[in-house]
């Protein structure tokens, strides 16, 4: 049952083919082909996550010598149903929004070769399959973001993210060299079982080779999933039809915590790396969130929204929690495509009519207009302590009995306390006709929380890595100093509730009407919405070497 | 002896300055056809003195030869005209023959897997020539809106040449990355040439991307153009399909 995989990848690809050769006979009916392919395909790839969860064994089908292989493992299969079950609503729903396009089946072409280079990316089986999807997603992509070749603005920006993209291949195909130099052999269960078998091997400059090669991958990951300092496409890109965005914030960006996942096997034989990974991470979550807050058009939000949830993803990885972050692009990928979906609908509703409910919630929010009546605080704040402590209470006794010994446990519910505790001080002052209600859908908010880091992690764990060996190993990989660990969660603890005694205070001596407060926020409102600076930077620095070529070329009478 | 040799095969599988040479004779050469056949045998001259040289070339020729491969690619971002691109390009990727190890046989399919998909291009330059007048950015033709079958012959020939997979100049690039030998008596590490090599590659796809972008994308000037007849768009599609195939038969030999 196992070989339905390479038909899974197959199935888009001859798709995209009949509906080229078709399109001319069947005009704007080849979508329901299209859409038949893609259903037959989600059907396929579930049978095989069926399959894979009633514990069948990992197996490679291979159709080269040397390479063209793909995977049957939990990891692929999982991925490859997702994917196809996102590019299937993509595909429906494009078959009435794409409608009046000009280029309507060469956008279905494009996205079943789209679809195509996904699945293989997530089932690959060795590094040469696995670098050439991987590059063709970036070139797919630029294309498809161009749907509307008349578009200079479109293609600029999706100029910008094939470069991040092409940027982002250099390093997988450097990793690709290296392990092939070490090993002679390109296949990605070989690789690992001879890494795993030699993990100190050294390769150039001396340097350990699992340290260098999961610093590469993780280099790739970074440029595809919209890392700080490589996320400056990411928000521009809503040039292209909506259908894209949703596929490319849905399928496409949180190709970086998949493949973070598939080197698994590298990544737990390094000390360092996913120390640095987990700090990119940090700083795109808290840079993407920063940025989502001031922009004022729904798509750029969103698109910042994504960078934001892509560092939270990335920082997973680096806690040593793989599987969570696995769950994480999945959750993000419908909830992203979800709101993409939709936004296309609301901006046109509110164009009609603004349609803004003038509820409780639209004045707390929006207007900034809390109730002057409170909950009592001191209930509050002992939620945030009681509910997740009753949590990992139950959790140490249901769950697993090592769960607090893990530091990426408890960085990630940390994470989830703050999160959650900022939800319920945030709450505390909104106003509410029926106060239970309020209470419930706080705890249920809370609880889901800290539940979704706990038991959820936990069984993506036992599914994606059943060996409670490896487990532990990237556990250990992801560890820092016990010592330094217990300060640096001092530290940020003591961080965040001087902040939030800050705001307490400031809100009391009304700060932000003092002069010296405005010119302070006006400022970093500036830095803000100028992006940091950084695509300016980028601009600069591409137009002074385009600029350099030019003189050069003179120079050299253009031969 | 052996190094004037290689001197003289460095005018064929060109290095700068001796590169310059060729470039004038490209640009000059306006006879597709005649283009297409230079493209094709200049490099198998430089391989055929480097095969008679008997000796692996010294070192100090493959680190100008990587010099100048980065050069022609960097120097490749700034043309606006396809006919000039095609030959920065050959050079560029021609260059990186001389780190492909000391097999003439290899190096031949090599530097024949770096020239097809540019013949192909040089081909298709031809008849836009003949089309529009040019093959030039300046012109804004937006050929996805007015000639869609040359604006897709363009794309195609494009990603071929910039090395995009399965086309046969991609898995050239893989193998002298992964070949062990790419670095070994250069005194450079091979992070160091696989890094360069990589680099050569982005800024191909810098340069071709950039170039499509002025040729394709946009509102055409021209409102009623013939596009490609069926026969020669199905000509182009029969080369594409072949070079595809052609760098999978390659994969096969060189990794």
């Amino acid at each position: 049952m196992e070989r339905l995989l390479p038909l899974v990848a197959a199935l888009p690809l001859i798709s995209a083919l009949l509906v080229h050769a078709l399109a001319g006979g069947l005009g704007r009916r080849v979508a329901r082909l299209s859409i038949g392919f893609s259903l037959t395909g989600f059907a396929a790839s579930s049978v095989l996550l069926a399959l894979a969860i009633a514990g069948q064994a990992p197996r490679t089908l291979t159709f080269g010598a040397a390479w063209g292989s793909l995977l049957f493992d939990p990891l692929s299969v999982l991925m490859a149903t997702v994917v196809s079950g996102i590019s299937l609503i993509v595909h429906i729903y494009s078959q009435r929004y794409m409608v009046e396009e000009r280029g309507f089946a060469r956008f279905y072409v494009l996205l079943d070769l789209m679809t195509a280079a996904l699945l293989v990316m997530v089932s690959a089986a060795d590094m040469i399959t696995l670098l050439i999807a991987w590059h063709l997603i970036g070139m797919l992509l630029y294309f498809l973001l161009g749907q509307d070749t008349r578009s200079q603005t479109a293609y600029r920006y999706a100029f910008w993210t094939l470069f991040t993209y092409r940027f982002g291949d250099l390093p997988m195909l450097l990793a690709a060299g290296l392990l092939y130099t070490a090993f002679g052999t390109w296949s990605l269960p070989e690789i690992f079982s001879a890494l795993a078998a030699q993990p100190d091997i050294r390769t150039w400059f001396d340097l350990p080779l699992a340290e260098v090669v999961a610093g590469l991958i993780a280099l790739s990951a970074f440029a595809r999933s919209a890392q700080f300092l490589m996320h400056t496409w990411l928000p521009y890109t809503m040039g292209g039809p909506t259908p894209v965005s949703a596929l490319m914030h849905a399928g496409i960006v949180n190709a970086g915590g998949f493949l973070i996942n598939r080197f698994a096997p590298v990544f737990v034989h390094t000390s360092d790396v996913l120390h640095w990974v987990f700090l990119i991470g940090l700083i795109t979550a808290v840079m993407g969130s920063v940025l989502m807050l001031a922009q004022h058009d729904i798509k750029k939000a969103l698109g910042y929204s994504t960078m934001g949830q892509m560092g939270f993803m990335i920082m997973e990885c680096g806690v040593g929690a793989f599987s969570l972050a696995v769950y994480h692009l999945i959750a993000h990928g419908v909830f992203k495509g979800t709101l993409f979906l939709g936004a296309g609908g609301v901006i046109g509703d509110a164009r009609k009519d603004d349609g803004v409910p003038k509820d409780d919630l639209y004045t707390f929010v929006v207007e900034r207009r809390p109730e002057r009546q409170r909950r009592p605080w001191l209930l509050m704040a002992a939620i945030t302590l009681l509910v997740p402590g009753a949590i990992l209470f139950a959790a140490h006794y249901l769950v697993e009995a090592e769960f607090f010994h893990k530091q990426g446990a408890v960085v990630l519910l940390f994470f989830g306390w703050i999160t959650g505790a900022q939800l319920i001080f945030a709450t505390y002052r909104m106003r509410t006709e029926n106060l239970a209600r309020l209470f419930t859908l706080i705890l249920t908010s809370f609880t889901v929380v800290v539940v979704g880091y706990t038991v959820i992690s936990h069984g993506f764990d036992l599914f994606l890595y059943p060996d409670p060996v490896f487990r532990a190993g990237i556990s250990t990989a992801a560890d820092i100093d016990l010592i330094w660990f217990d300060v640096l969660v001092a530290v940020v603890t003591a961080f965040i509730v001087l902040g939030w005694l800050f705001t307490y205070y400031a809100e009391q001596q009304r700060i932000r009407d003092r002069a010296w407060f405005q010119a302070l926020r006006r400022r970093f409102y500036r830095v803000i919405s100028r992006e940091f600076f950084i695509n300016d930077l980028y601009g600069g620095a591409g137009r002074l070497i385009e600029a350099g070529a030019s003189r050069l070329n003179v120079l050299l009478r253009w031969s | 002896m052996s190094t004037a040799i290689y001197l003289l095969a460095a005018l064929f599988l060109p290095l700068f300055p001796l590169s310059m040479a060729f470039n004038q004779l490209a640009a000059r050469t306006r006879q597709p056809l005649v283009r297409a056949v230079l493209l094709l045998i200049w490099p198998q001259l430089g391989i055929g003195l480097i095969a008679l040289a008997a000796l692996p070339p010294p070192a100090w020729f493959r680190v100008w030869a990587l010099v100048t491969a980065a050069l022609y690619a960097y120097r490749a971002i700034a043309l606006r005209d396809v006919g000039l691109w095609i030959g920065f390009i050959a050079t560029s990727a021609w260059s990186l023959v001389w780190l492909g190890g000391a097999v003439p046989a290899e190096l031949a399919l090599q530097a024949l897997a770096f020239s097809a998909p540019l013949v192909l291009l040089s081909l298709l330059t031809g008849d836009l020539e003949r089309h529009f007048g040019a093959a030039h950015t300046r012109l804004q033709l937006g050929l996805a809106s007015v000639a869609p079958r040359y604006a897709l012959a363009l794309v195609m020939a494009i990603l071929a040449a910039v090395a995009t997979p399965v086309f046969p100049n991609f898995f050239t690039i893989l193998a002298t990355i992964s070949s062990p030998v790419a670095g070994g008596d250069m005194g450079l590490s091979p992070l160091v040439i696989g890094s360069v090599v990589a680099l050569v590659w982005l800024l191909w796809s810098w340069s071709g991307i950039r170039l499509l972008q002025g040729i394709v994308v946009g509102v055409g000037r021209e409102r009623a153009v013939a596009d490609m007849s069926r026969a020669r768009a199905r000509a182009y599609a029969i080369g594409y399909l072949i070079l595809a195939g052609a760098g999978l038969e390659l994969a096969g030999v060189l990794l």
